[in-house]
């Protein structure tokens, strides 16, 4: 059975089809990348996946529970991580804050104890420190754990909130462009990491621009044009495809 | 504080040019100074600790240096409002929310020990608790719809509930006093010991500042401090990790409420009266002025805003007519020259002042 599947999912603005009738499923273990063209509605689904914004009509199955009447952080918190388009680091916290707030889901404590700081607090800070720096050190970021997240590189943040999505151990990552705004070398880097999430038993699924990458990590691809799905399937036969080829080619609503 | 206040006399004064052995008052901080001065957004432990400790130790010797009846009185009031501000401060300047509200959760804290102790004869140790928890109370009844609300008008509604409130006070004569408020709420007592000097009240006053201020440390650096400064930099990404953005801005919002609540049954216990007057529109607007002056998402900034703007309006007292335009023009200064607040990086700026007064010493010195 897939991690994630939805069916029918329809979702309009102001009377625009932003999706119409999307239906896809994302294998458990595996990469699935999601392309299309600007305003295609990809960021859209993946709203709608985590919960910011709500479909208006369709089912989301995750892990085969229905997640539609979800709040984000509850989805959240059944196994759902995500990174943001618009890059969405605190950047009022430390850098090992930030990754340290991915956790939070998991530590137990309330305001009375956290404020006194009782033993098993601090025991599990300390625990949750040294976990988050390991998280650090497999990203390269070991170096400024202390320095702000606001003070990174744009690459660097990128890395950083990839990291916060991987601390709260999700089961489905999902990542909106991760590659936007990054060098070659840095999507390099980017792709190994991803493909090593993978490895770590981590579902991933990707909305990217970066034709690239996505045909180069992705184990299946969809392609969304105009709100429709388009295609779907391994990357060598979507590349061939004439209907992704037309989309991609020709401006978009014209012929 | 021992420094500013030093300073303020020092320079008003002709240069000196004999070493005194009071002089050596002056290095003493300096060198402690001088060992937390690495401070900015360290993850270390001892550094806050010998920050802190600096700290106290001003704290607990500033009475004795200055054995005046005045600046005592002075600084329990600058105390109630440190514990207030930094209620606020932790929903403000962490949560980054707004609340023009608060003087409401200070006015049922205030009045529910004036009620609770005059007529009911609670002694004021349990008064005090009824006060924080009754605030908390509210809080969290209003906060529930309220907190759905976000910036200006998140700003509006609380500024509503505070001025309902305080309709509220002057029109339930029974219950309130009405405009004229209630008076001979007894002195603060624990076990017999009551707290009747203002020495003592300082120390009051000071302690729970202390206590409430090593609570919201060790909140700020745990897992709730996290969740606070995620809510308050992007709500969005906070639920992506799985925090409920909703519970915890009104989880803070309770705290915020029961710190104010704690500090107006000791300001009714201190003042010894309860009336509408001192929870107005104009003292919440005091109270959000010292956590903005002070520094927002710092825990020294509340507190540093407190002891100045008590200090400040003071001051301005002397000068009657003219106070209010000169507060209001040292105010806009302050916020062009202090636009991250007077308490952001305290002691790099205390250094930086000592700094700047030694270089003046000595150079007046040369030329003499």
């Amino acid at each position: 059975m897939a991690l994630l599947s939805t069916e029918e999912i329809i979702k309009e603005y102001d009377g625009i089809r932003a999706l119409d009738r999307i239906s896809l499923k994302v294998e458990k273990g595996s990469i699935k990348g999601l392309i299309g063209p600007n305003g295609a509605g990809k960021s859209t689904l993946f709203h709608l996946i985590s919960g910011v914004e709500k479909p208006d009509s369709g089912k989301i199955y995750f892990k085969g529970k229905e997640i539609r009447f979800l709040e984000p952080h509850e989805r959240s918190a059944l196994g759902i991580g995500r990174t943001f388009q618009t890059l969405q680091v605190w950047g009022n916290m430390t850098v090992v804050e930030n990754i340290m707030a991915g956790m939070n889901r998991r530590l137990k404590g309330g305001y009375l104890s956290c404020g006194l700081r009782f033993p098993w607090i601090r025991k599990s800070e300390n625990e949750v420190l040294k976990e988050a720096k390991e998280i650090l050190d497999s990203l390269g970021l070991l170096g400024k754990w202390e320095s702000l997240a606001s003070q990174l590189p744009y690459g660097k943040q990128k890395l950083l909130e990839l990291g916060r999505a991987l601390a709260m151990k999700p089961e489905l990552l999902l990542l909106d462009e991760p590659a936007s705004g990054l060098t070659l070398a840095e999507i390099e880097q980017l792709s190994q990491h991803i493909t090593k999430v993978r490895q770590e038993g981590v579902t991933v699924f990707i909305v990217e621009h970066h034709m690239g990458m996505v045909m180069e990590i992705a184990d299946e691809i969809a392609v969304l044009h105009n709100g429709e799905l388009i295609a779907e399937g391994r990357p060598e036969a979507v590349r061939m495809n004439p209907r992704v080829i037309e989309a991609y080619l020709t401006r978009r609503g014209g012929k | 504080m021992i420094v500013w206040e030093n300073m303020s006399s020092q320079t008003a004064k002709a240069p000196q040019t004999r070493f005194r052995k009071r002089d050596l008052f002056y290095l003493m901080p300096l060198w402690l100074i001088s060992l937390i001065a690495p401070d900015p957004y360290l993850y270390h432990k001892k550094e806050f600790k010998k920050k802190e400790l600096f700290y106290l130790a001003a704290i607990c010797f500033a009475p004795l240096i200055w054995s005046d009846s005045h600046f005592h009185h002075l600084m329990v009031l600058a105390g109630i409002y440190a514990i207030l501000a930094l209620g606020l401060s932790l929903f403000m300047g962490y949560a980054g929310q707004i609340s023009l509200g608060h003087a409401a959760f200070f006015g049922i804290g205030a009045y529910t020990t004036a009620i609770l102790t005059t007529r009911y004869a609670v002694p004021t140790f349990l008064a005090f608790w009824a006060s924080a928890l009754s605030a908390a109370l509210i809080a969290h009844l209003i906060g529930r719809p309220i907190l759905k609300l976000k910036g200006y008008f998140l700003a509006l509604a609380t500024l509503g509930f505070g001025e309902i409130f305080l309709v509220i006070v002057r029109e339930s004569t029974s219950l309130t006093g009405g405009v004229i408020g209630i008076f001979g709420i007894p002195w603060f007592s624990v076990m017999g010991f009551s707290f009747d000097t203002y020495l003592k009240q300082y120390y009051l006053a000071w302690g729970m500042v202390t206590g409430l201020f090593i609570f919201s440390k060790n909140l700020v650096r745990s897992k709730v401090g996290r969740a606070l400064l995620a809510v308050g930099a992007s709500e969005d990404a906070a639920s992506s990790v799985g925090i409920n953005v909703s519970k915890t801005k009104l989880e803070i919002f309770d705290l915020g409420a029961a710190f104010a609540g704690w500090a107006g049954s000791l300001f009714a216990c201190i003042m010894s009266t309860a009336s509408p007057e001192a929870f107005s529109l104009g003292f919440t607007i005091l109270i959000v002025m010292m956590v903005i002056l002070g520094g927002m998402g710092n825990l020294y900034g509340p507190i540093a805003g407190a002891i100045l703007l008590t200090w400040l309006m003071d001051i301005l007292s002397k000068y009657q007519e003219y106070s209010l335009p000169v507060y209001s023009v040292i105010l806009i200064l302050l916020l062009i020259f202090f636009p991250d607040g007077v308490g952001t990086r305290l002691n790099v700026r205390i250094i930086y002042l000592i700094g700047y007064w030694a270089k003046k010493k000595k150079r007046d010195k040369g030329k003499l």
